[in-house]
């Protein structure tokens, strides 16, 4: 009886160590992901710190490079303007597609390098990650300023080939990809495409330095 | 009750009525095909978008932009605490009616020691001091939690941006507000303040909106009905809600999202 009981304990003590060794790889597999999709966040975060320090010390084309750097390597800008133009996308040709993606990330950067310009202390701070449906994730952070409440920067990432990429920018619960998505689909309703198009180098213009 | 507090009051049912019949009547039309939220009354929306935007760039901003250039920010800050604390006898109501009781308690307390120590509203010490930070609900919100669905969304000409379920906030905010029981010429000028000083805290986010919006009246909507998702959930709201963009796009391409 006793021999029966002592195999029994080593038996589940087997089984106990098989299910220790299995949930810490889990674990770590976990958090392995979790930090590779902060990864593109935590760059673009590190940029932005970066151009706001250096507002006074650079010219606008100099921010823009660097923005333009950062923007190209940690969004997917493709999957953004398939989302952003909802049906209208399946009608355009393929050079109309890219076109309108370049024009996109300039859109995106030039915005970017206008609005972060100037440094109080401020900093971003990770929060958590939740996930979504289809591999998609939401990476929570928030900027924290000396002067004022804090700004919630949530970020939607997906897989991509590998690699982690931001496909949505949600600051205090507007989410810019469907704010974009009902703006531009309003306009090629109204006015057509190449009125946005028009429109969106307008915006470009108007975010450069007079 | 005088006179003029029964105007008052019947003048804001009888806009929610027209604005629920108005609403309701348009509902049976055709969705448009635009993306994003629906706006089953754009044409009369657009009309009174357009009305306010003329009015606001001849008028109320002019205006803003002259009292921020005036007056040191210290003392706009004091103008918002008071009349931000004489509106917060709403927010405790509806803390309570949403069934935050810890909130609602500390929200009392809030109300009281700045209606006291803050001199009337004017120092906000609660946050200052004694960590009792400021919250924001509204009977439109409590109609959420209760499970109300937000309803036609609706650009009311001098109010802006609403819905037929938000918009029933004018009701108790308009009771619970201090001001509805005086009867004095001075409020005149007390609430033309507190149309120009909320016009002046709308400066930066109004600057920005016509800095980024290629579609001004939509981008407005769409911000403003993200926002109340936003306030409704107390700032977290359920990550599934941004999924629907994609799912529409992944069902429009077959159930795959991914472009290289």
């Amino acid at each position: 009886m006793t021999t029966k009981i002592n195999s029994l304990q080593s038996a589940l003590k087997f089984l106990f160590g098989i299910y220790l060794i299995f949930s810490v790889n889990l674990l770590y597999a976990e958090s392995d992901q979790e930090t590779a999709m902060q990864v593109p966040v935590n760059q673009l975060h590190d940029a932005l710190i970066n151009i706001m320090k250096t507002a006074d010390s650079s010219s606008f084309e100099e921010r823009y490079a660097l923005m333009e750097n950062i923007i190209t390597k940690t969004f997917n800008t493709a999957l953004i303007s398939r989302v952003v133009l909802s049906r209208y996308w399946k009608s355009l040709d393929e050079k109309t597609k890219n076109d309108f993606i370049a024009l996109f990330d300039r859109l995106t950067i030039s915005t970017y390098v206008n609005r972060f310009d100037s440094y109080d202390d401020e900093s971003f701070k990770f929060l958590s990650v939740e996930p979504m449906k289809k591999e998609r994730f939401l990476v929570k952070t928030e900027l924290t300023q000396k002067n004022d409440d804090p700004v919630s920067f949530n970020y939607i990432v997906q897989n991509n080939n590998g690699e982690w990429k931001i496909i949505s920018v949600i600051a205090n619960g507007i989410n810019d990809l469907s704010l974009k998505r009902a703006e531009y689909s309003s306009v090629i309703k109204d006015q057509g495409f190449s009125a946005l198009i028009e429109n969106m180098k307008q915006k470009i213009s108007d975010l450069q330095p007079k | 009750m005088t006179g003029s507090h029964l105007f008052s009051l019947s003048k804001h049912l009888i806009l929610i009525c027209i604005l629920s019949v108005a609403t309701g009547c348009a509902t049976t039309q055709t969705p448009d095909s635009t993306a994003g939220n629906s706006d089953d009354i754009e044409s009369a929306n657009r009309v009174f978008f357009n009305v306010n935007e003329t009015l606001d760039k001849h008028l109320m901003k002019p205006i803003a932009e002259t009292y921020v250039d005036m007056t040191p920010k210290v003392v706009r800050t004091s103008v918002t605490n008071f009349f931000d604390n004489l509106k917060y006898l709403n927010v405790i109501f509806n803390d309570f009616l949403q069934g935050k009781f810890t909130q609602g308690v500390n929200d009392s307390l809030r109300f009281l020691f700045n209606s006291t120590l803050g001199i009337g509203g004017i120092f906000d010490v609660a946050s200052n001091d004694m960590n009792l930070a400021k919250n924001e609900e509204d009977f439109g919100q409590t109609l959420a939690t209760w499970g109300f669905d937000e309803g036609s969304y609706l650009y009311i000409p001098l109010m802006g941006p609403n819905t037929v379920r938000d918009v029933t906030d004018q009701v108790p905010s308009t009771f619970l507000n201090p001001f509805f029981y005086v009867t004095s010429t001075v409020l005149f000028p007390i609430s033309a303040l507190d149309v120009i000083n909320k016009r002046a805290n709308l400066l930066e986010a109004s600057n920005l909106r016509d800095e980024a919006a290629i579609d001004p009246y939509a981008f407005t909507r769409e911000a403003f009905l993200q926002q109340r998702d936003y306030l409704i959930y107390d700032g977290n709201p359920p990550v599934a809600g941004y999924d629907d963009i994609f799912t529409e796009a992944e069902e429009e391409s077959g159930g795959v999202l991914v472009i290289e």
